[in-house]
């Protein structure tokens, strides 16, 4: 298809692109602002007091990164699983209930995370799970689900199950058609799947504050406190830690993806 | 039989944690009509629903955040289709762009949050250029767009968040729509708008509907922003249950309960209101 080129476009679509860049680097000014008094544009004084003052810290920085992380890992991890075992349940049978199953994986979208959390908490208290990296896990996880099965879903229904009838016919046993043929093909959607848990898991406050209890430290928790009391170059470093990470694990799922495809690509073709 | 106990047994984790969220909202509800055993409270009523129904601030707070995640999802939904439709139709479905229209996706809340008090607080960067432009003069002279009644921050913050969300959500379906339907439209005579308005939009409209009722129950139940951007009065509705909830007199437990039990109301509403809506734009399809 021929096309003139927009000017109204390409203008509508560049001041979208700032919009979305500008704030970011808001933050990046912040990470080393000591002072930056009115109605000054730029700040009067940088410097790496704020960074130092988390950096002295390591250990309990790393402890941070490796809680959050080992939280909002797990948490997709088992999403994708779960997700992965829902959608083949709903895609690929009929049963009893089905409509029923159907519409439970997906009350989490349709009722506010804010009202689980405050009627679940006594229940995680009864159980011993409040203020564990198990029951954030699990509240976490509940959030997450309904992402990872639709994704599932949507990636079960396209990939149908005629190539894993075809295995089937030719003598692979019921586990290994899924294992050998259908895993491999969902692949892709399952990293995207997990991508998509992880974030809402990485991202939530409210929920980690409740059943975490304070014990429980993630970025958001850490980070919260500072921008309440105005400590916005420390609020800053927290959030640039944030987005880095959430941007490696991102590339290297892209990387996963990459090579997997293309792995496959020369396998078969 | 074997068979038939599949699909029972691949859901029986879906099931545990479908179990978990039920209890969650029914010990809510429970205690929303006043029954918690701890505290002797054993007689269920809906004296909690009324009182909470009847007082000004509780009102104010239902309108304001219906007001807000109404304003946030309406407003993201029609500026996210545009700019998807613009992007369609500049042709960058892919690459770049749709890389930077990604990244609000995965940014926290609470980081957008920061960016807002970055940029819009009265000591923010907008308001310095506008000292700078001698527009104003003092601080006190650039308006309240955060803690703001008008919820002008909250909004604003989830509009950052949303828009690129909805374009994410619908370019794919967009982009495949206008390629084949759209132009078949086009070669008949269509002009592009008419394309886009009679042909491509109301096939994208179930998906749109999709993510302005995702972002709409969302924007309803949500605390982070409400509680770091918003106003002190009026609190939105899951800050004011949160405040009832933390009360040490446990006995406010209830009415916080009530005020959650509102909030599943209306986003069951929401969600019967988004079946009608899909049946009848499904039903019209068809016809």
């Amino acid at each position: 298809m021929k096309r003139k080129k927009n000017i109204w476009e390409g203008l509508i679509i560049g001041i979208f692109i700032f919009l979305v860049i500008v704030p970011i680097l808001t933050i990046l000014v912040w990470v080393g602002t000591e002072r930056w008094a009115w109605p000054s544009l730029i700040p009067q004084k940088f410097s790496m007091r704020a960074v130092n003052g988390i950096l002295r810290n390591r250990q309990q920085l790393v402890r941070l990164c490796m809680s959050s992380l080992f939280i909002s890992a797990s948490v997709a991890f088992l999403s994708v699983v779960i997700g992965t075992m829902t959608a083949r349940a709903l895609e690929c049978y009929d049963f009893f209930g089905k409509r029923l199953f159907s519409f439970m994986s997906m009350l989490p979208f349709l009722v506010p995370g804010t009202v689980f959390a405050m009627g679940v908490q006594i229940t995680f208290i009864k159980c011993g799970l409040s203020g564990t990296v198990q029951g954030v896990i699990i509240v976490h996880l509940i959030c997450s689900l309904p992402y990872a099965v639709t994704l599932m879903q949507d990636g079960t229904r396209a990939m149908g199950v005629k190539l894993e009838e075809q295995a089937r016919v030719l003598g692979a046993g019921a586990l290994q058609a899924f294992f050998k043929v259908t895993l491999p093909n969902l692949f892709p959607v399952m990293l995207s799947a997990f991508s998509m848990a992880f974030v809402v898991s990485f991202s939530q406050y409210f929920l980690t504050l409740m059943i975490g209890g304070g014990n429980v430290k993630t970025f958001a928790i850490v980070m919260v406190p500072y921008l309440g009391s105005g400590e916005r170059n420390f609020a800053s470093i927290y959030s640039v830690i944030f987005l880095v990470i959430m941007l490696l694990v991102f590339g290297i799922l892209e990387w996963i993806v990459g090579r997997f495809t293309k792995a496959q690509e020369v396998e078969y073709y | 039989m074997k068979k038939k106990m599949t699909p029972y047994i691949l859901l029986v984790p879906q099931l545990i944690l479908g179990v978990v969220f039920i209890i969650g909202l029914g010990t809510g509800i429970i205690q929303s009509l006043g029954v918690i055993p701890a505290f002797g409270l054993t007689e269920p009523t809906l004296k909690y629903y009324k009182e909470v129904l009847t007082r000004p601030d509780l009102l104010q707070s239902l309108k304001y955040s219906l007001y807000i995640a109404f304003m946030s999802a309406f407003l993201a939904t029609v500026t996210g289709t545009f700019l998807c439709a613009v992007l369609v139709s500049a042709g960058k479905v892919r690459g770049i762009i749709m890389r930077i229209v990604q990244i609000p996706i995965i940014v926290p809340h609470v980081v957008v949050a920061l960016f807002i008090v970055n940029i819009l607080s009265q000591n923010g960067i907008l308001a310095r250029i506008l000292a700078n432009a001698g527009l104003i003069t003092d601080q006190q002279q650039f308006p309240m767009l955060i803690y703001d009644r008008y919820g002008l921050g909250v909004i604003l913050a989830y509009l950052w968040k949303e828009i690129p969300f909805i374009i994410y959500f619908v370019i794919a379906l967009m982009a495949n729509i206008n390629g084949s339907l759209g132009e078949a439209a086009t070669n008949l005579g269509a002009n592009k708008l008419q394309a886009f308005m009679n042909v491509t939009l109301p096939l994208c409209m179930n998906t749109v509907l999709s993510g302005f009722l995702i972002i709409f129950v969302f924007a309803l139940g949500a605390y982070e922003l409400p509680f770091i951007l918003g106003a002190t009065t009026p609190k939105a509705l899951p800050v004011l249950a949160y405040l009832e909830y933390t009360k040490p007199d446990l006995r406010a437990r209830p009415y916080a309960m009530a005020i959650n039990g509102i909030l599943i109301v209306i986003s069951l509403i929401a969600a019967v209101l988004y079946y009608i809506l899909l049946r009848r734009s499904t039903k019209k399809l068809a016809g």
